[in-house]
């Protein structure tokens, strides 16, 4: 019988503490969810976190084709059909102040808030070049 | 409790208005915060596509490139101040920032449909002949351009475009946003919780990351670096803010250059000019003009320097060095 109380104890503890657990970790990771910007308008937001596999999202602009790769945690522009691929150079997304910019497709991807602390940034964007 | 329901409720009546949108070829943000919040944004990007229409160098239907086709024209207010601001900042920045820098620009093809390439030594003297804000007159509303004389205000309109759309802001009320035309930085007042917005700088080796931050309120941020667009021939690295008084990409030592200012058009102005200066030059200026702006240089050895009056909002990894006043 006492052995019994004991297990229960020991059991709503175990649950308390993993309750405990999912909370704090849940509340401490930052926040992941990405928009994917086509001429200023939202064509879709991403649970970067909840992403199960690969994915790949192709959006078709005045310089061709811009194609996303999406997968657990990460966002990245795979390949691009505009003149200068600073979109494609600029690698994975990584903070909030830095997204990546097509200008000449017009697709910008970004986290929808901030990563780092920053609210903006000054002189990140790369002019047009349309040769 | 109770705060934390003044806290939730406080929250809610704020509403918010994020807008994306393309001009003056570039991606702009504008979020603001406030009941008329919406509004205001749509008006301020209105205003922003208006002067975009007037003062392109490439729309053949823009009053620049109308002037600089005829040489002669009578222009519209936003133009004739910008130009005659452009003048007084060429006399006040001896001759660094100059807007008849389109002759140059077009010779080493920065501009939409040309290739970028070095021009001949011959190509640049040419396109020298008429570089120099002394090849402008003003009179009264009409201005006139000598022969080989072409304007691009690249440099300045961007800055002039979010000072107007600050002002329209703040006309609905708005006494929170925060603006991004293209890298050029605005705020308008505070965060909406009453603290600084922080303004991160990019860092020029790897524009993934920043190289500090800037906390501010109220104020322009505009960075200016050779890292922003350059091309590259015979292993030799060009960038596109080009020296007026030689013709070539300014070689002064620096990697950026980061103007903090309430006025918008003079930060962007500035950003430029005393990029082309380079660091010993800018100190002098700063030491003339220190209460006109601040700013924070990134040299080609990665060193920072901050001028006083930013040397307690700025903040970052590695030290830095003040520019004294």
């Amino acid at each position: 019988m006492k052995s019994r109380i004991w297990i229960i104890i020991f059991s709503v503890a175990a649950l308390l503490c993993l309750g405990v657990w999912l909370f704090i970790s849940n509340v401490s990771s930052p926040s992941r969810v990405v928009g994917i910007y086509k001429d200023g308008s939202l064509v879709e937001k991403i649970d970067l976190n909840s992403v199960t596999g690969e994915r790949e999202i192709t959006l078709s602009g005045e310089y061709g084709d811009n194609v996303i790769l999406v997968s657990n945690g990460h966002i990245k522009m795979k390949s691009a059909d505009c003149p200068d691929k600073f979109c494609v150079e600029h690698g994975e997304l990584k903070s909030s102040s830095s997204p990546i910019v097509c200008l000449p497709n017009k697709v910008v991807i970004k986290f929808e808030n901030s990563t780092d602390g920053a609210d903006a940034k000054t002189g990140a964007i790369k002019c047009i070049q349309k040769n | 409790m109770t705060a934390a329901v003044i806290l939730t409720s406080g929250c809610s009546l704020e509403s918010k208005y994020d807008c994306e949108f393309y001009a003056m070829d570039t991606v702009m943000t504008i979020n603001a915060y406030g009941s008329k919040s919406e509004n205001a944004v749509k008006a301020a990007q209105n205003e922003i596509s208006r002067l975009d229409k007037l003062l392109s160098v490439q729309n053949e239907n823009s009053e620049i490139f109308k002037l600089n086709q005829s040489k002669e024209m009578t222009v519209s207010e936003d133009t004739l101040t910008l130009i005659t601001r452009s003048k007084e900042l060429y006399t006040l920045t001896d001759c660094s920032f100059d807007i008849t820098c389109e002759p140059l620009i077009r010779e080493w093809g920065f501009y939409s449909g040309l290739e970028n390439r070095v021009p001949s030594q011959q190509a640049i003297e040419n396109a020298l002949k008429g570089v120099g804000a002394e090849h402008i007159n003003i009179e009264n509303s009409t201005v006139t351009l000598d022969e080989n004389t072409s304007l691009d205000l690249g440099g300045i309109a961007k800055g002039y475009a979010s000072q107007k759309a600050a002002e329209i802001l703040k006309e609905y009320g708005i006494t929170s946003a925060l603006m991004s035309l293209g890298g050029n930085v605005r705020a308008v007042g505070s965060k909406p919780d009453g603290e600084y917005w922080s303004v991160a700088i990019t860092n020029p080796d790897d524009n993934a990351k920043s190289i500090g931050t800037l906390k501010i309120s109220d104020k322009a941020v505009v960075t200016s670096g050779g890292y922003q667009r350059y091309f590259e021939e015979n292993g030799q690295i060009y960038h596109h803010i080009i020296d007026t008084k030689t013709g070539y990409p300014a070689d002064s030592g620096l990697k950026s250059v980061t103007v903090v200012s309430e006025d918008d058009t003079l930060a962007d102005a500035l950003s430029t000019s005393l990029f082309v200066m380079g660091l010993e030059q800018s100190g002098e200026f700063y030491r003339e003009n220190n209460s006109l702006f601040g700013a924070v240089f990134i040299t080609d050895s990665n060193e920072i320097y901050v001028t006083d009056n930013l040397k307690d909002s700025f903040m970052s990894e590695q030290g830095f060095e003040v520019v004294e006043p």
